[in-house]
């Protein structure tokens, strides 16, 4: 990592143009993926990542350069190339740091490159077995060990100068269920901002293994999902994919800042149904979406998005705090040194409420269980949104029925929010990769059972 | 330390650490964007890049390792760390690194002049597209997305069997985002456009088309649901296509996970549909001359009016099952390992216009896009379900505005479907893959909507 010398030249560089902030992120990261297919291990690789990149502020106007070349010459020829493009005065910067440390409220016990390679291979072997032993049906297993560990230091013309390292740990698996020429698939993907000790004291490797290969299973069994306008219940962890995806990318300052949000300055006003809180939180301890400070340099925090319905935050980075007159939430995120960071989810929940979730269903009448959701999108300017279905099953009168595949909610996220009736009393978690302007970053997404009165589900 | 001397140092220390053979991927590269909002610059990116890929068969299987730092560390990094990842390696099949075919096509893809197109011409340009743009409607009053980007890249792959091949290609970008505002309703639209030659690229069209999309959705309204004729737009199609071009992958095909495995010489889809892939179309991000193996590319029909006439290999794949490599090896970074993928891979057009399909469709739906492909699509079942935009065609003619609904098939089934292609051939926004189709008529697809019947 760099020294405050090195890092106090290169801010006057890049200031020296009449700029009236600059911004160093330099980071350091090795990363290692580890690949089973068939059985056996088939891939291995590790990366060296390295680099930084500078940010200059004049006004609302903004560049961003980025390099691999972190020396003291890489460095300031690269803040002159920023200082270059924000403007053409003469001005004499001045920049002293203070450095201060950073308390690590994420602690790591076993990093996971100090781990023996047999031990990770190990890993995802016994996940394999544990997911082939569900059934003959299952046909392939492809599980993924990814960590990284990853250092950066960010300075500012302010007079920052902190660094934080982060550690994260995960494990994707994907079983693939086999029948007469058609294929399911069911998925699991466990990860933490901690070492490898997730594996022994918050995720059970072979027990999501099984549980992805149940839900390949099942699906593989499955008829294929009506189509039409009925109640959906979609139940706790992924499930707050629906909250991330139809509101949540809609409060980013990324869309608010410039008007391409539905819920543009309706701060205050009731946006949800009352039984809807809504919480970003980037403090949750080793949770994946966390981190001790964010990416540019200030602490995370835990910010209420929604109060019982009532718009109470948006997530705030530096840029858009100038451009919206509003104080930065911590919220300041990048996939790494290649991307300008901007306001981003970190670990994006509805809080429990206190419905029972055997009710939920009994009074359903008929529609629509989403137990396990995959992955969606939204366009935040018009609050349309849609989510695949992994795991479904049809209602009928009260009762969970079949399973059904290939469902697909739509719908637009201003909607869906004011037609929640229902919030289930257990809320969990489950992590995700979150992809926007700023590269693609961890989140954690998730929320109690709820219910929605009406949504349009894509089948056939 | 320069790349050449890393390189070299970096193969002495391997053989010293007990690799046999050993290779290099160098990628280098700059690249530059910016993105305008009501005449302010909101974003302004610039950057140069360096990073290097070490592989090399160590007791015959292959390790990996990558750095973005060439100096001493580094050498030990690369050198330890692919020493590690080749001892974990269990798969029997037999790894290669390839000395170099004699022979190599002339691709186009890198334009000096390009180059010399300043940073303050492209931000004139990226203005000018948001003004045109702001200007066209008045029920434009902003944009979602005004950017213009460009990059520049060179790659090299030499190993320590003879390889030593390099190229570089550059490209320009302009994307636009009209929100469209009506009252309560909104909607958005985009296009893109990529170009070697600025002087090429019409701005005006491009902005007039995405402007066109996003006021004609303000009145969209949803539709019935029911099986119904569709046609899919160029784009959309293109989309769907990358989406499961994994199925004609040898690779996944042998691990079970397509399901055209062992389908060559079988009729997978519609007589009127032939897809190529094409590694030497000029001006392409996905054209290059050899593969990520160093091995010389080449065109090939894989779906030949209708029929398989071969998946897609590298030389790992092609071993496996006797036959020769088709110059598929992908790398898209030198940070990652070798698999296969396709490189400018699309249905190739017919001489028909689209209208001339909706009049023979009569009534149905023009799908223009498609939504969620990351998630409301599996690539190795082949099923889909996914949100989609277009218009109604009734009675052949392309009418009101169609949003609010999802289309939901199978892949396989829809290549068998197709009654007829046209003649407006489009491409995915460039990348190591490119797809592209012109608009297709598929006979029927199951469409989810809130209207009523």
């Amino acid at each position: 990592m760099i020294s405050k010398r090195i890092a106090e030249a290169a801010l006057c560089a890049a200031l020296k143009t009449g700029g009236d902030f600059a911004e160093i992120f330099c980071q350091d990261k090795r990363q290692n993926m580890l690949t089973l297919m068939d059985g056996h291990i088939e891939n291995a690789v590790t990366a060296r990542i390295h680099g930084a990149g500078i940010r200059v502020y004049c006004g609302l106007n903004s560049v961003y350069v980025h390099t691999n070349d972190t020396t003291l010459a890489g460095l300031t020829a690269a803040a002159a190339k920023a200082a270059d493009a924000i403007g053409d005065a003469k001005t004499q910067a001045q920049v002293s740091l203070v450095g201060s440390v950073v308390p690590n409220i994420h602690p790591v016990a076993q990093l996971p490159m100090d781990v023996p390679g047999r031990r990770r291979a190990n890993l995802l072997k016994n996940a394999q077995k544990a997911a082939c032993d569900v059934s003959q049906e299952i046909k392939q297993v492809q599980a993924n060990l990814l960590d990284w560990d990853s250092e950066v230091l960010i300075a500012n013309s302010e007079g920052l100068f902190v660094q934080d390292r982060r550690v994260y740990t995960r494990m994707a698996l994907a079983a693939v269920a086999a029948g007469s020429n058609e294929n399911q698939t069911g998925f699991a993907g466990p990860g933490a901002l901690m070492g490898f000790e997730l594996f022994e004291t918050r995720v059970d490797p072979e027990g999501e293994a099984r549980a992805a290969a149940q839900r390949a299973v099942t699906m593989l069994h499955a008829d294929n999902c009506p189509g039409g306008v009925m109640p959906v219940v979609i139940d706790g962890g992924f499930g707050g994919v629906i909250f991330h995806e139809a509101c949540g990318h809609s409060l980013e300052a990324t869309s608010v800042a410039f008007g391409n949000s539905e819920f543009c300055g309706k701060l205050g006003q009731q946006i949800a149904s009352p039984v809807v809180t809504a919480i970003d939180d980037g403090t949750m301890v080793n949770e994946w979406g966390s981190s001790n400070l964010d990416d540019e340099g200030n602490p995370t925090t835990r910010l209420v998005l929604i109060e019982k319905g009532i718009l109470k935050n948006y997530m705030v980075d530096r840029l858009n705090s100038r451009r919206m007159g509003m104080p930065v939430t911590g919220s300041g995120r990048r996939q790494d040194y290649t991307f300008a960071p901007t306001s981003r989810m970190r670990n994006t929940y509805i809080a429990a409420g206190t419905d029972d979730e055997g009710e939920i269903i009994a009074t359903c009448g008929d529609g629509l269980y989403a137990k396990t959701m995959g992955g969606g999108s939204v366009n935040p300017a018009t609050g349309e949104f849609n989510f695949a279905v992994d795991e479904g099953y049809l209602i009928r009168d009260g009762k969970i029925d079949k399973p059904v595949r290939g469902a697909m909610l739509i719908g637009r996220g201003g909607e869906i929010l004011t037609r929640i009736d229902r919030v289930g009393k257990k809320m969990w978690m489950a992590q995700g990769m979150c992809g926007s302007s700023s590269g693609s970053v961890p989140t954690n997404v998730g929320q109690p059972m709820i219910r929605v009165t009406s949504l349009t589900v894509g089948g056939r | 330390m320069n790349r050449e001397e890393f390189i070299q140092k970096l193969f002495a220390k391997a053989r010293e650490a007990g690799f046999q053979d050993c290779e290099a991927c160098y990628a280098a590269g700059s690249d530059f964007s910016c993105e305008v909002f009501k005449g302010e610059v909101i974003s302004y990116s610039s950057a140069d890049s360096m990073g290097l890929g070490f592989r090399g068969l160590f007791h015959g299987k292959m390790g990996y390792a990558s750095t973005q730092v060439l100096d001493e560390d580094a050498i030990d990094f690369l050198v330890e760390g692919a020493k590690t990842n080749a001892q974990l390696i269990e798969s029997e099949d037999e790894e290669f690194l390839y000395p170099g075919s004699g022979e190599y096509a002339q691709v186009e893809t890198y334009h000096p002049a390009l180059e010399k197109v300043t940073a303050a011409e492209k931000l004139e340009l990226c203005r000018r597209m948001e003004q045109l743009t702001l200007g066209m409607s008045d029920k434009v009053p902003q944009v979602e997305g005004c950017e213009i980007m460009s990059e520049m890249h060179e790659t090299a792959i030499v190993n320590t069997r003879g390889l030593n091949v390099s190229g570089k290609g550059n490209l320009l970008g302009a994307y636009i985002a009209p929100l469209a505002k009506d009252g309560d309703k909104v909607n958005s639209g985009y296009k893109f456009a990529f170009t070697q030659d600025v002087s090429a690229l019409d701005v005006e069209s491009l902005v007039q088309n995405a402007v066109r999309e996003a006021v004609d959705g303000l009145n969209a309204v949803s539709a019935p649901s029911g099986d119904t004729p569709v046609c899919i737009r160029g784009d959309a199609m293109a989309d769907l296509l990358s989406t499961f071009s994994g199925v004609f992958s040898a690779k996944n095909a042998q691990k079970d996970l397509s399901l055209l495995k062992g389908r060559e010489g079988e009729v997978i889809a519609a007589e009127c549909v032939t897809i190529l892939d094409d590694p030497h179309m000029p001006h392409m991000a996905a054209s290059a001359a050899f593969d990520g193996e160093g091995v010389a590319t080449r065109v090939k029909k894989v779906v030949d009016g209708g029929k398989l006439t071969t998946l897609l290999h590298n030389l790992k794949t092609a071993k496996r099952q006797g036959v020769e490599t088709t110059g598929n090896a992908s790398r898209p970074s030198y940070s990652s390992s070798v698999g296969v993928a396709p490189t400018n891979f699309y249905v190739q057009p017919s001489e028909t216009a689209p209208q001339t399909l909706f009049q023979e469709m009569g009534d149905g739906l023009l799908i223009t896009s498609v939504q969620g492909l990351h998630a409301g699509a599996n690539a190795i079942s082949g099923d889909f379900s996914l949100a989609a935009k277009g218009y109604f065609v009734r009675e052949g003619k392309v009418s009101g505005a169609a949003n609010g609904i999802t289309i939901a098939g199978n892949f396989f089934d829809l290549l068998k479907n197709i009654t007829a292609v046209a003649n407006d051939l489009t491409f995915t926004p460039p990348s190591s893959s490119t797809f592209g189709s012109p608009t297709v008529w598929v006979s029927s697809l199951a469409v989810a909507g809130s209207a009523d019947a």
